[in-house]
């Protein structure tokens, strides 16, 4: 009789353990349920902040490896901010190691991730299709062999226009990395810090009339899947170029882009990137951003950017010293 | 992460610094188009005007040539929205105050520069905080 109760004593337990870890698992796996509006909308607004040391493209030797382990992430957590490399071995600009500075003065969102990218599965741009590649080659040699010639044939972000982290899409930039969303009802704005670039996105189901105002980045709108924000954009300027390929996007360039709340103070962003006329296949990525109790601040570059004179001055003097030497 | 930064000690927070954090292909502009690595200057003057604007903030210090003659360089520094955020405002860097700078000549080969590193005449090294911190992390 003992032993009968003891079995079933030790049956009890074992279904209530089960029981407990299935819970646990169900728990573990759902969503985080945002709050929401007073008109019902899934709420994402707030300023948050992207800062990551995660490169935008993986190293090459980590092959498919997605996610660091937790000894990888903290050895590497005071890794400077560099998400970009540059080909250019005069760029000594911007390094922050050069410059006495503590890296934990710089703090990141949190992110496993070995890169930003993650689609394709090795984490790198896929390649440009042969016929892209040879008009981004003829384009590139175009602009160099004027690239100081006048204002105009400055990059876009050297003189204040756009800079390539705004987006779409969104990326996570090394500095003043704010990004404030703001919603009313039947629209959200995603504001950038730099450079105080606003895009106004309407929800709705399907392309919507824009009334002939054309973005250079496009034109974007907006719907609701449950708790993801779904933003679509089309119709991208041929001044814009996509990242590494030197040539604008087609006509049926796009952009898709997912905004998710995951927590309290966390959202994730996710996009895909697609362009029959330069990829054979889309690329695409994510990160998480984190609510910050920081404002955003005015960032007003045109006014002030000395830099673009200043270059063009440079490289008027140079001319005029070949000029005399060549006399 | 405050033990890096003292609001109290304005002076030892001129963070003119120009670590943007990384991220070349996201600077304003590249170093190799405004400045020249060839032309590596050291430079000690006094501040006598301060500009913090985007898209990097721009000291002016006079220096004193070994002839005495007395000169204005310009020297560019990082963007003042993040120095605003660890308290930095143009009261904070006084003018008057003595600065040693590290750096690249412009091409043109005009008194402007770039600052590698900006220092107090002490030694002290200019701290630079390029971005906010998440909310909850102090």
């Amino acid at each position: 009789m003992m032993l009968k109760r003891a079995r079933s004593c030790l049956r009890f337990a074992a279904t209530s353990l089960l029981l407990l870890a299935v819970a646990t698992l169900i728990g573990a796996a759902e969503p985080y349920k945002a709050p929401r509006t007073s008109w019902g909308d899934p709420l994402i607004e707030g300023v948050y902040t992207n800062n990551t040391n995660v490169p935008f493209e993986r190293s090459a030797n980590l092959g498919d490896k997605a996610f660091y382990t937790e000894q990888e992430y903290a050895a590497r957590k005071n890794a400077p901010a560099v998400v970009e490399t540059t080909t250019n071995p005069t760029d000594v600009h911007y390094q922050t190691a050069d410059f006495d500075l503590d890296p934990e003065q710089n703090p990141m969102v949190r992110n496993l991730r070995t890169s930003i990218l993650t689609q394709p599965a090795n984490g790198r741009m896929p390649p440009l299709r042969a016929d892209a590649q040879r008009r981004s080659d003829a384009a590139r040699a175009a602009q160099q062999a004027h690239a100081f010639d006048s204002a105009q044939n400055r990059p876009l972000q050297e003189r204040c226009l756009l800079w390539a982290h705004e987006g779409p899409p969104l990326r996570p930039v090394g500095y003043n990395t704010l990004v404030q969303l703001a919603q009313t009802r039947g629209y959200v704005v995603l504001m950038t810090e730099m450079i105080h670039d606003a895009r106004v996105i309407p929800l709705a189901k399907s392309r919507p009339d824009f009334g002939g105002l054309k973005r250079w980045q496009g034109n974007s709108w907006g719907h609701w899947e449950g708790d993801t924000l779904v933003i679509e954009t089309t119709g991208f300027s041929d001044r814009v170029t996509p990242r590494g390929s030197g040539v604008p996007m087609g006509p049926e360039g796009k952009v898709i882009e997912k905004i998710t709340r995951t927590g309290p103070k966390s959202i994730r962003y996710e996009f895909i990137v697609s362009d029959p006329s330069l990829w054979d296949v889309p690329w695409g990525g994510e990160f998480p951003m984190e609510l910050t109790d920081q404002p955003l601040f005015e960032y007003a570059c045109h006014e002030g950017n000395y830099g673009l004179p200043n270059t063009l001055r440079g490289v008027r003097k140079e001319e005029q010293t070949r000029q005399q030497k060549a006399r | 992460m405050s033990h890096h930064f003292k609001p109290l000690l304005p002076v030892l927070l001129l963070a003119t610094g120009l670590a943007l954090a990384g991220v070349p292909a996201f600077a304003h502009h590249s170093f190799s188009a405004e400045f020249d690595i060839n032309k590596p200057i050291e430079l000690r003057g006094k501040v006598i005007k301060v500009e913090l604007i985007n898209p990097h903030s721009w000291i002016h210090i006079e220096v004193t040539g070994k002839n005495g003659i007395k000169e204005t360089w310009m020297v560019e520094g990082g963007s003042p929205n993040a120095l605003f955020r660890h308290g930095i405002t143009k009261n904070s860097i006084p003018l008057g105050a003595e600065l040693v700078v590290i750096g690249y000549q412009a091409r043109d080969g005009a008194n402007r520069a770039v600052g590698r590193t900006l220092k107090l005449a002490n030694g002290q090294s200019l701290f630079f905080y390029p971005s906010p911190l998440p909310s909850g992390v102090r």
